[in-house]
């Protein structure tokens, strides 16, 4: 994890979705996390420290974080669909990874200089075979990450099956779904 | 049959005959129930973990908090033997002069109720002003005091402590009850109040054929011949108001009855939420007036039982008659 930077910023709405999704899956962090977003407005944006003190509640709460945080990257992206604009947007699981590698995706809730902000690019997409490979050097938890994009693609229920691989390299997401 | 039908059944049908893209629908289908069944099964071991060690760090939180407990029960058992120490015995002058029967029980091991016997400074009556005839021996040289702080428990039971030590200071200053109390609230006021915390008091001295006495939120009735006199209970408590304290006088006489009294008594309830009150207590005593002072208590006691619900206040009630014939 690296060091703060207000210079990074997020979308407030992005903070809450973490917060919600925590509280939902009445994880231990779920109260505290309720505390520390009493003043976050949805459309605001705010230093990427705010998340990751979130990030840092659920780490330091459980010994085994990954599927944690795999599991709030899901339930923020239900979230995000059934709660939020994700069912106006996005109508398959495929949908997902155009619009998230679009302006109105990732590039959207992150702001901040280029080197911070860093990219999440759908470097392949094949429908008919069921395979795409995501880029990404977002500031998120790459766990995190993972469980945003099983949840992402699963939310509009149209795939059977999603995998999401990036054991080899965190950077790198290989993607099954059929 | 579509996979959608097939997947619609309650019970598996006796023939099965999908299409080949059905078919390959529900091998994904089945594999990514098992996917999300590993991803339920990661989630929820992970929660476990977190769970085992929760309960871990709470037994060792447990233990921690036995053994505080275990300290805290054996400095109140202290407390409670050092505070049943402060209580006094009537000194041979005033059991010369009075019957005395005293029920004193706090609710906790420590508390607010407290009662004090003074004996006035032998210097004092030799310092009378010119003219006044010092008191007789066996009286006016003793005093009864009967306070109730607010609030149970260690703090109650220290400031308890404070104010015997003050009133203690108080009786080599001063000889008239309100003298003293005044003296006592002005040296007691600043911290009470920073603090949060207040006293009743009924003090009261004995005089040959009366009592002077001083009664801030205090308890207090003599019967004589069978008539009952109520201490006049206008001041205010201790530590509440920088107000002077008022002294007032009532006869009593060889056998003449006293109660003193705390709240513990008359404002606890029966199951239904009513209170014992004064007028059963007092209307109770008037009935046994002629009997042995401990008599009387003992009887007011088994009363009180029979009536309350739960000890919820600390109890002083102390009843004293006056020797000698009329």
């Amino acid at each position: 994890m690296s060091a703060p930077n207000d210079e990074l910023l997020v979308m407030g709405a992005t903070i809450q979705g973490f917060a919600q999704a925590c509280v939902n899956l009445h994880i231990v962090a779920g109260r505290q996390t309720e505390g520390l977003v009493h003043d976050i407005d949805m459309m605001g944006m705010y230093p990427f420290e705010r998340l990751r003190a979130l990030e840092r509640l659920v780490l330091h709460a459980y010994a085994h974080s990954a599927a944690i945080l795999e599991r709030v990257g899901m339930a923020m992206m239900l979230g995000w669909y059934h709660f939020g604009p994700g069912k106006q947007i996005v109508k398959t699981g495929a949908d997902f990874l155009r619009f998230q590698s679009g302006s109105q995706g990732y590039a959207s809730v992150v702001k901040g200089p280029e080197n911070l902000v860093g990219f999440f690019r759908l470097v392949d997409l094949d429908e008919r075979a069921g395979l795409a490979h995501v880029h990404s050097t977002t500031p998120f938890e790459k766990n995190l990450e993972r469980g945003v994009l099983i949840g992402g693609m699963s939310a509009p229920a149209d795939l059977d099956y999603i995998e999401v691989v990036n054991a080899e390299d965190p950077h790198h997401f290989r993607i099954e779904f059929h | 049959m579509t996979l959608d039908e097939l997947l619609a059944l309650t019970t598996p049908p006796e023939v099965l005959d999908l299409s080949q893209a059905d078919l390959k629908r529900f091998f994904w289908k089945l594999k990514g129930c098992h996917k999300a069944q590993e991803r339920d099964a990661a989630f929820w071991a992970a929660t476990n973990e977190n769970l085992k060690s929760a309960y871990e760090k709470l037994d060792e939180q447990e233990r921690k908090l036995s053994q505080a407990y275990a300290t805290i029960q054996a400095d109140l058992g202290v407390a409670h033997q050092i505070q049943t120490a402060l209580l006094p015995r009537p000194s041979r002058r005033m059991e010369s002069d009075l019957e005395i029967a005293v029920h004193h029980r706090q609710l906790e091991q420590v508390g607010g109720d407290y009662y004090d016997y003074f004996t006035v400074d032998e210097g004092r009556l030799s310092s009378l002003p010119p003219g006044e005839l010092p008191l007789p021996v066996q009286a006016g040289r003793y005093a009864i005091a009967v306070f109730d702080i607010s609030g149970h428990g260690v703090s109650a039971a220290l400031v308890m402590a404070y104010l015997k030590a003050l009133f203690t200071q108080g009786m080599s200053e001063a000889e008239e009850p309100h003298l003293i109390v005044n003296l006592v609230n002005e040296q007691c006021i600043a911290f009470l109040r920073k603090i949060k915390r207040y006293a009743s008091v009924n003090f009261v001295r004995f005089l040959p054929d009366r009592v002077q006495y001083v009664c801030g939120g205090g308890f207090g009735l003599i019967l004589r011949q069978g008539e009952p006199h109520h201490f006049t209970r206008r001041d205010h408590f201790l530590g509440l108001r920088e107000r002077p304290f008022r002294q007032y006088e009532l006869p009593f006489a060889a056998g003449d009855l006293m109660v003193l009294h705390t709240d513990g008594i008359p404002e606890a309830q029966d199951a239904a939420g009513a209170d014992y009150g004064t007028r059963r207590l007092y209307r109770l005593i008037g009935e046994h007036a002629n009997e042995r002072v401990e008599d009387i208590l003992a009887r007011c006691l088994d009363d009180y039982q029979r009536f309350r619900a739960v000890d919820v206040d600390d109890i002083t009630l102390i009843i004293l008659r006056r020797k000698g014939s009329r």
